[in-house]
């Protein structure tokens, strides 16, 4: 049996897990092209003009993978951590596809994800799986199993500062571990993995930034207690990425191992419009410089590659003039 | 103390409830462009329409000295539960000592809602307290009954305006009471009032009915959707809300499992649409929408705000869902830059094709569905 996963949200962070998951039940995973411009205009051309990039993004890459003739289309619904939720759209995900993308063949595999913590792979949310795959329930519980180590093994790597593709690559084609090495600048990338390392929608800003002089850091890259929920808090964003970059963001500001942050999110997102001002507030009053990157479906990547250097330009003059944040 | 809160729905009745409590109302104002225009300059670019109007009657309230806003707070998933974090760091950082006090449900933090009840209730005592909770939510609850009837009548009314003055008369009426006894009485005269307002006499054949369902704040907040009642009783069409203050507080208070409020039955009919609710109303609204295209209503129109996470799912399940039950839909995104002659335009158009399609009998179907999809696509200029 062949299993499509659509290379979108949180393919990026879940891959390793889902990869083990359905190999070890015996089936074949094959994974949606990179985004490119033809899968973006595909899934625009489906979706609510309105609605955020990544959404658009999820649905060309259904249509991308149609064209592969998969038995069925992995749509992971994500819904709650806890008591945390996923944005709305995620939790939507199966109507949006479902309902904008005309004469879909192949049929969907939903699995609604409710678990206690952040690692997903809870028995009750797969059950659906020993129907639709023929599998038993041991069978299903020692894949699960597998899935849960590998999934641990990558973040074990995302903490040692890989990003996520070369974690990928180090874990599951076991490729030789890139170097990095000790730049001039040190600058937090905040943003949703689905738009961080989707090279088509961030143009590459990863690859840019570390070539202009500056090591980057993620939300992904810091350990999960740094980053937990605060239960003194008054009120912290109650939505599962959206708490762990603001408290990235509020524990590399505290700490000062930064020289500057830029926050890149997607035109028209929801959890960014609220937690962007409340990270910039943060940056602003501790005297870190702060840089919103929106992107969209249209591309171009001169002016991204002229704002990155304009700031890092900035950076390394403040930080050679021993301005202090 | 002087307390002010955003204005949406029965503003009368929080003033009666604060007052009682022995505070100065600063009475919030009817948005206004100057409003918008506030709200839009201080908040973030992204964050959803009923955000900025919320942030400029604040600062305007902030402009009069209130020491205290009080609002209603939210767990999630959508946006409007983080609105008062925002609000607050906005506020303070425009310099305004002003607090903003946030009611959350009592069960996430008992300790939290209990002290802030004691600092709102100013030494009353809680026999006083629960009297005039129970004063203003029957105040509540008459005014959008009064309110329902008029977005039904007023489509038919002699004289233009003269529900609109009639209203008025019945608001002032309310604000002179004081009590539950008083308050009866008030309402029976407002009824009384309601009646004597003539109106044309109307075919049963040619009457229009609209349901209007969308966002919470830009389907009650009367200046932010351009009082599309008000325009849709113009042109002859009766309009039933979906969203009320009594409603929402019957939604929220009183369990499911008790006594199903209409809006749980329309959570309810929703499944057949959605696998889960997705925050907002939108399970609600699904349902409300297919609870009048049974009720044989003529047409509906889906309000939200540019943005919306909840509702954009919502829409996308429109063409669906005109399709399935021979109903038409106009959905409309509103935000500030919102013209009124569009409006007008697109709801003009709207409410003849509906009216033909009445006449005629025609099926239809294909027709509305296609005025959705370009009237989507002429906002963005897809």
């Amino acid at each position: 049996m062949k299993i499509g996963i659509p290379r979108a949200l949180l393919y990026y962070y879940y891959y390793p897990f889902w990869k083990v998951l359905f190999e070890r039940l015996g089936c074949e995973v094959i994974v949606s092209d990179e985004t490119n411009s033809k899968i973006i205009s595909e899934g625009s051309k489906v979706s609510v003009s309105e609605i955020c990039v990544p959404i658009k993004i999820f649905n060309g890459h259904v249509l991308n993978l149609e064209k592969k003739n998969p038995d069925y289309i992995f749509v992971p619904q994500f819904h709650k951590v806890d008591k945390e939720w996923y944005c709305p759209k995620f939790l939507g995900i199966p109507e949006l596809v479902q309902y904008s993308i005309d004469n879909l063949h192949t049929p969907l595999l939903v699995l609604d994800y409710q678990t206690k913590t952040d690692m997903i792979d809870s028995l009750s949310v797969h059950l659906p799986l020993c129907e639709k795959l023929n599998v038993t329930k041991k069978q299903l519980k020692e894949a699960l199993k597998a899935g849960r180590e590998s999934q641990l093994a990558f973040r074990v790597l995302c903490r040692q500062g890989y990003t996520i593709p070369e974690a990928y690559d180090l874990l599951l084609h076991g490729s030789k571990p890139p170097v990095h090495e000790k730049k001039e600048i040190k600058i937090a990338l905040m943003g949703y993995v689905n738009n961080v390392y989707d090279n088509f929608v961030s143009m590459n800003t990863i690859k840019k930034l570390e070539e202009m002089g500056s090591n980057i850091v993620t939300f992904d890259m810091l350990d999960e207690k740094l980053i937990q929920k605060d239960k003194n808090a008054i009120k912290e964003p109650f939505w599962i990425f959206a708490r762990k970059i603001y408290n990235a963001t509020r524990y590399l500001v505290q700490t000062g191992q930064i020289d500057g942050m830029i926050h890149l999110t997607a035109f028209g997102c929801g959890p960014d419009s609220v937690i962007g001002k409340l990270m910039e507030i943060d940056c602003e009053n501790a005297g870190i410089p702060f840089m919103t990157v929106r992107v969209d479906e249209h591309t171009g990547d001169n002016h991204i590659t002229t704002r990155l250097e304009a700031f890092t330009d900035m950076i390394k003059i403040r930080k050679r003039k021993g301005v202090k944040a | 103390m002087k307390v002010s809160f955003p204005y949406m729905g029965q503003v009368v009745a929080y003033k009666k409830l604060l007052e009682s409590f022995g505070h100065e109302i600063i009475m919030p104002d009817k948005p206004t462009q100057r409003t918008f225009d506030l709200g839009v300059l201080n908040s973030p670019e992204f964050i959803c329409y009923p955000f900025k109007v919320m942030m400029g009657t604040y600062i305007e309230a902030c402009e009069k000295g209130a020491d205290v806003i009080v609002s209603s707070g939210g767990s999630g998933p959508c946006r409007a539960g983080m609105y008062c974090e925002v609000h607050r760091r906005v506020l303070q950082k425009l310099g305004y000592q002003t607090e903003v006090i946030i009611f959350d449900s009592p069960f996430k933090n008992p300790k939290r809602f209990l002290k802030q009840i004691l600092s709102l209730k100013n030494k009353t005592p809680i026999f006083k307290v629960l009297k005039s909770v129970r004063y203003a939510l029957k105040m509540i609850a008459m005014l959008d009954k009064i309110d329902a009837e008029i977005n039904i009548l007023r489509a038919h009314e002699v004289k233009k305006g003269s529900f609109d003055k009639c209203k008025e008369d019945i608001i002032e009426l309310f604000d002179k009471t004081s009590s539950l006894k008083t308050l009866k009485a008030a309402y029976r005269e407002a009824l009384k009032m309601l009646n004597s307002v003539p109106v044309n006499p109307v075919n049963e054949k040619e009457r229009l009915r609209f349901g209007i369902v969308g966002e919470i704040f830009v389907i009650m907040e009367s200046a932010t959707n351009m009082e599309i009642e008000k325009r849709l009783n113009a042109l002859g069409v009766e309009v039933s809300n979906v969203q009320s203050i009594s409603e929402w507080v019957k939604h929220n208070t009183i369990g499911r499992l008790f006594k199903k409020s209409e809006s749980w039955k329309a959570f309810d009919e929703g499944s057949a649409y959605k696998r889960c609710a997705c925050g907002g109303h939108d399970k609600e609204n699904t349902g409300w929408i297919m609870e009048f295209a049974k009720r044989g209503f003529d047409g509906v129109i889906h309000l939200m705000p540019f943005g919306c996470l909840p509702e954009l799912i919502t829409r996308s399940m429109i063409p669906q869902m005109t399709a399935d039950l021979d109903i038409p839909i106009l959905s409309m995104s509103i935000d500030e830059q919102n013209a009124e002659a569009n409006t007008q335009t697109r709801i003009e158009a709207f409410v003849d094709l509906c009216k033909s399609k009445k006449q005629t009998g025609v099926n239809a179907q294909i027709t509305a569905d296609k005025s959705i999809k370009t009237a989507v696509h002429e906002k963005t200029g897809v």
